[in-house]
């Protein structure tokens, strides 16, 4: 089967600065992919190219299209946030979704108004009326009302006070996901998003260093917490990055010896915030 | 179609100085009407009824027309930057609507919405001007506003107005979009930029000025080649103060409908403007931000 996101070589300069640097991924469909990546990896220019906002090289194809030359027809079953807090000032609520249920044959206008309902915004306001998260708020009502097949969320809950942030997730994976629907999202709070990935892409300056499933991680990843006398010995099984942590040595190892490895203390799969630290920090491992 | 109605209504949402400063023109129009010393107007008597009502007209509308010429000018400068700048290009570009529908409606705005406005708002204003002149200052003016031909042929007039200088200006107003879609900040300065070095440049390497001449004549070529801006046959003669002062007797003796469409510099231009307007596509599709 093809995948809903294939990128071979995908290559993005600004100048002497590469952005992209030869990336290759994949996402198939019913995922919940997480990129993620410190600042500068690549994160928003891979969102860019993958919602056909900028020119690249090499091969990208979503939803079987390029999305560069056909974005028109891509963004009728690709939605996203690619930011925080882009709705113009002088737009208003109502106006907002008119507008979309004017132009979006996949909008369900009655979605919107339920997702609205639940929180304080009224139909009149206008957006430089409102603050950070309630704008959030109103911008995830509209792109969650749309039927796609692929949603793109970029730092979709920055602005977002803790309980709007957990019932935006809440939301997401109960009434929003199915086996139909893929999702990519990019946060810098990993350890919020954990719990509903499927799938980890980790990207650092400009490529792509980990594209798992999270099943996977968990058997090509492994941990142990080792005490301080025995971290020498453990050390002979290769691992690629440790840290100090109370007292103890953790080290992260890949393809591990689980029998061998049980012997230095208690293995554990790694978290991903965990495993990102390792992978990033450990560097070429 | 519906979707170039939703984005022309997006318009109107962004841009309500579309309707505000007609509105506000017309406004003061009429209370100057309404409030001034209309009595002491002085009035050339003794040209014809006519001739006199539909200068009048004419100044009311030529004043609409002059204000909406600045203010589109500004509007196609600001309409491919302003998203850009407030990053909610974002927003606009997750819809399904493509960047030529986009810059084709933001065109469409500038040289067919905004004008209809600007004509409508012209001629409420004159009707009211010329029903509260008829009462306040009926002895001068008398029934010199309430001409219909007049009328009729002001409306013929105007719509002339916006279809020629659509086609004439279109040049002038695509450069103003691929400025608007291309500029990262200052698009005033970058519009006037390019032609002032090129003139500049022409003039110190060449010693020639084709650049000034093409852009001057592209400017106020359009009344030389859309009017009969001379006298010529169908002109009435009337003498006032021992003067002989020349008017068109009506609009057909005015306007000079197949100089204007069968003039090669019409089409040149409008070609230009097509070319242009492609270049505007093409950069408002690779540039999301700034």
């Amino acid at each position: 089967m093809t995948a809903l996101i294939e990128a071979r070589e995908l290559t993005k300069k600004y100048g002497a600065h590469v952005a992209l640097d030869r990336a290759n991924f994949s996402v198939e469909t019913g995922r919940i992919v997480g990129l993620i990546g410190p600042n500068g990896a690549g994160k928003t220019t891979a969102l860019r190219a993958i919602l056909g906002l900028t020119a690249y090289e090499g091969q990208l194809q979503v939803l079987g299209r390029e999305p560069l030359r056909d974005r028109t027809l891509l963004m009728r079953d690709a939605s996203f946030i690619a930011d925080v807090a882009v709705l113009p000032a002088w737009l208003r609520v109502d106006h907002a979704i008119d507008f979309v249920a004017g132009v979006h044959p996949r909008f369900r206008r009655d979605r919107a108004a339920e997702l609205l309902a639940k929180t304080q915004i009224t139909g009149k306001r206008r957006m430089r009326e409102l603050s950070k998260g309630m704008k959030t708020q109103v911008h995830l009502a509209l792109t969650m009302a749309i039927d796609a097949k692929l949603l793109v969320l970029d730092e979709p809950t920055l602005g977002l006070d803790i309980l709007a942030r957990s019932a935006f997730y809440d939301a997401l994976v109960n009434d929003y996901m199915d086996e139909t629907r893929t999702i990519l999202i990019t946060t810098h709070q990993v350890e919020e998003v954990e719990n509903l990935l499927t799938d980890v892409l980790f990207i650092d300056k400009g490529r792509i260093v980990l594209d798992s499933s999270l099943d996977d991680v968990a058997v090509r990843y492994a941990a142990v917490a080792v005490a301080a006398d025995r971290v020498e010995a453990a050390r002979a099984e290769k691992p690629f990055f440790e840290r100090r942590m109370l007292g103890k040595v953790v080290l992260y190892f890949e393809q591990p010896n689980l029998e061998k490895l049980a012997g230095f203390g208690e293995v554990h799969t790694p978290s991903v915030a965990d495993l990102f630290v390792a992978k990033l920090s450990g560097g070429a491992a | 179609m519906s979707t170039y109605n939703w984005l022309i209504r997006r318009e109107f949402w962004e841009n309500r100085a579309i309707w505000t400063i007609p509105a506000v023109l017309g406004g003061l129009m009429i209370l100057v009407t309404l409030f001034g010393k209309v009595n002491r107007i002085s009035i050339p008597l003794q040209l014809p009824s006519q001739t006199v009502g539909g200068g009048f007209l004419l100044a009311v509308g030529v004043t609409f027309f002059v204000v909406m010429a600045i203010y589109s000018t500004w509007y196609l400068l600001d309409c491919l930057y302003a998203d850009r700048k407030d990053r909610s290009i974002l927003f606009w570009k997750s819809m399904p609507i493509s960047d030529t529908t986009t810059v084709i409606s933001k065109l469409a705005t500038a040289l067919i919405v905004i004008p209809a406005v600007y004509f409508a708002a012209a001629d409420v204003t004159s009707l009211l001007m010329a029903f509260i002149l008829s009462v306040r200052a009926s002895s001068y003016i008398g029934g010199a506003l309430w001409h219909a031909d007049v009328w009729l042929q002001l409306q013929v007039l105007w719509l002339y107005v916006i279809a020629t200088s659509a086609v004439w200006y279109l040049p002038l107003a695509a450069y103003l979009l691929v400025v608007s879609a291309w500029a990262k900040r200052a698009v005033m300065l970058w519009s006037i930029l390019p032609p002032i070095a090129a003139i500049l440049v022409e003039r110190w390497f060449f010693g020639s000025q084709l650049i000034a001449n093409q852009l001057w004549d592209r400017t106020v070529g359009w009344l030389v080649l859309a009017f009969h801006t001379s006298p010529g046959a169908g002109w009435q003669t009337t003498v006032v103060d021992n003067e002989a002062i020349r008017t068109p007797a009506s609009i057909w003796s005015f306007l000079d409908i197949a100089g204007f469409f069968s003039s090669l510099e019409t089409w040149i231009g409008a070609a230009a403007g097509l070319a242009l307007i492609a270049a505007a596509i093409q950069l408002r599709r690779r540039r999301s931000e700034m």
